[in-house]
């Protein structure tokens, strides 16, 4: 898999996401339609609805999985990888100038399943954290069947993160603030991104890879 | 020579050897060449030929070196820690006669050689001349070779490969120093720490109140292994995000020969596990430093409660760990950047 660079634009990107009229204008009617044609079509109608796991808190979605993915990737353009392993790079110009909550949300179809990889930057307790952790598109139970890696290396050393997929049930802020994933601080987030230049650049490389447990 | 009147606190300290006179002439003659001065530096020598500029720095009375600031100093000015290592400069009585500021302190603001009194006199020229001369690493006589003229020598002194270590016990700051064998049985004989051979660990951290983390409580362990020691590091502190616990090892050597070495720790429980890999950090890094740039395995106090089998409410944290020799040394992308604060 190729590594993508992800660009954590500052403000500029957050806020053009967070005004883009994806969960108001463009869509809402659709959604609405949609929720309510659904409701009453849905097969497995004794699955409650998901709450779109996309982290902009203003998107109030509500879907089956199969419809969540489509909102995901048509909606808010969310990229979407095969396989279960992958490698991401984060990188960011000045991480100084990350406000709280900017995060990035990618999918990952394995096992007929589909998983969401957070990548956040957050402040706790006034600390500047970066976290990335999984959710299972799926019911906790069936979540519990499954186990992830994230590493991050760089520079002489590496940290590994092995864990569960917490389900879409828990928002993507209960898992974050449960810290239940690989947390850093931007310290030592800024150790595995120097290199020999002198440059104060955020440059994570992630990778990790989900399987099966039983 | 430029003289300053400066006013002259009688010292209040209790002068070791005070009424002991001492009696010497202005300029010192050695039996034998000029060469003999210089035995007074013991170790290598250079052969520049101001031999007899060597004599004239020393100080009558201990027969130390001197090195800028020279300077005729006076009891206020205040005494700088480097004065216990170097010999500051040189005081000056009005007859021009000198000693070294170390001496200085003790001869109660009198010159020794004519009992008149010590001022703040600062002679350029003589300063110049020290500059110029080169004088062995004052760690000659443990092994270093090296020859510098005054400044190089001291940052090549803060430096050097053949300075003692100082001891690695984390806590009030320990002012030992020495070698490492030294060090280690220091650390078992007067810190009482415990000893392990092998590299391999498996310690369990075990807290019945967990809120209560006091500040910076810490435990080491040394570890022995591949002929080396090893300080490994556990502490429980506040970082600006709460409570944490931290990890870490460090190398009883040179930050050279530690990245020869790699060591990994591990902690988990409820199907999650944290693993940390890195290179040891060489104990010439202070253990705040090292605990200051993270460079270690770190847990928030709610994770490590949660991986802490039980009730959440006791920490019983179980942290395994090895340490391993790297075939060969690790890629030229290696580099340290200055994490402290």
């Amino acid at each position: 898999m190729e590594p993508r660079i992800n660009h954590l634009q500052i403000e500029s990107q957050v806020h053009e996401l967070l005004d883009y009229p994806v969960c108001t204008n463009q869509i809402t009617s659709t959604i609405y339609q949609c929720s309510n044609d659904y409701t009453g079509e849905v097969n497995n109608d004794k699955e409650k609805p998901y709450n779109c796991p996309y982290s902009g808190s203003k998107c109030t979605v509500t879907g089956d999985i199969r419809w969540l993915l489509q909102h995901l990737r048509n909606d808010h353009h969310v990229e979407m990888h095969d396989g279960r392993s992958f490698s991401h790079r984060y990188v960011h110009h000045n991480p100084k100038h990350l406000h709280h909550a900017t995060w990035m949300l990618t999918l990952l179809d394995c096992y007929g399943r589909q998983f969401c990889l957070y990548f956040e930057a957050f402040h706790l307790k006034k600390t500047p954290m970066y976290i990335a952790y999984m959710q299972f598109m799926g019911d906790e139970e069936e979540a519990t069947s499954f186990s992830y890696i994230l590493e991050i290396s760089g520079n002489g050393r590496k940290m590994t993160w092995q864990g569960v997929p917490r389900s879409i049930r828990d928002s993507h802020k209960t898992v974050r603030d449960s810290q239940d994933g690989l947390i850093i601080t931007r310290k030592l987030a800024m150790f595995f991104s120097a290199d020999n230049t002198n440059s104060k650049e955020l440059k994570l490389k992630i990778s990790g890879r989900i399987w099966r447990e039983h | 020579m430029e003289t300053e009147s400066m006013d002259c606190e009688s010292s209040t300290r209790s002068i070791p050897n005070d009424n002991e006179t001492y009696h010497f002439s202005s300029t010192k003659k050695h039996a034998g060449a000029a060469a003999a001065v210089v035995t007074n530096i013991v170790g290598p020598t250079s052969t520049a030929a101001a031999t007899s500029v060597y004599e004239l720095l020393e100080c009558p009375v201990c027969t130390f070196s001197m090195y800028p600031p020279i300077h005729q100093a006076d009891d206020t000015t205040q005494f700088r820690d480097s004065v216990a290592e170097i010999a500051l400069g040189q005081a000056y009585c009005h007859n021009g006669h000198t000693l070294c500021s170390t001496c200085k302190v003790r001869v109660h603001n009198r010159c020794p050689t004519c009992r008149q009194e010590l001022g703040d006199i600062r002679c350029l020229a003589l300063e110049k001349v020290a500059e110029s001369l080169e004088l062995p690493c004052k760690y000659y006589n443990l092994g270093c070779p090296e020859i510098f003229p005054y400044y190089s020598k001291l940052n090549h002194e803060s430096l050097c490969n053949f300075r003692p270590y100082s001891c690695p016990y984390a806590g009030s700051e320990c002012g030992v120093v020495g070698d490492i064998p030294f060090l280690v049985s220091h650390l078992r004989d007067d810190h009482k720490v415990d000893m392990h051979a092998g590299s391999t660990f498996n310690h369990r951290y075990v807290k019945s109140n967990p809120r209560e983390v006091e500040n910076a409580t810490w435990m080491l362990t040394v570890f022995q292994c591949f002929g080396q020691y090893f300080c490994l590091h556990f502490e429980a502190f506040q970082l600006g995000m709460g409570p944490v616990y931290m990890a870490f090892l460090r190398f009883m050597g040179d930050e050279e020969e530690a990245r020869s070495y790699s060591y990994s720790l591990e902690v988990g429980g409820s199907g999650r596990k944290l693993t940390w890999e890195g290179t040891p950090r060489s104990i010439r890094d202070s253990h705040r430093k090292v605990r200051d740039s993270n460079d270690g395995l770190i847990i928030q106090r709610n994770m490590a409660l949660f991986f802490s089998s039980g009730d959440r409410k006791e920490l019983k944290l179980r942290i395994t760990g090895k340490i391993w020799k790297e075939q060969h040394s690790p890629d030229s992308g290696l580099c340290i950047p200055n994490l402290s604060s």
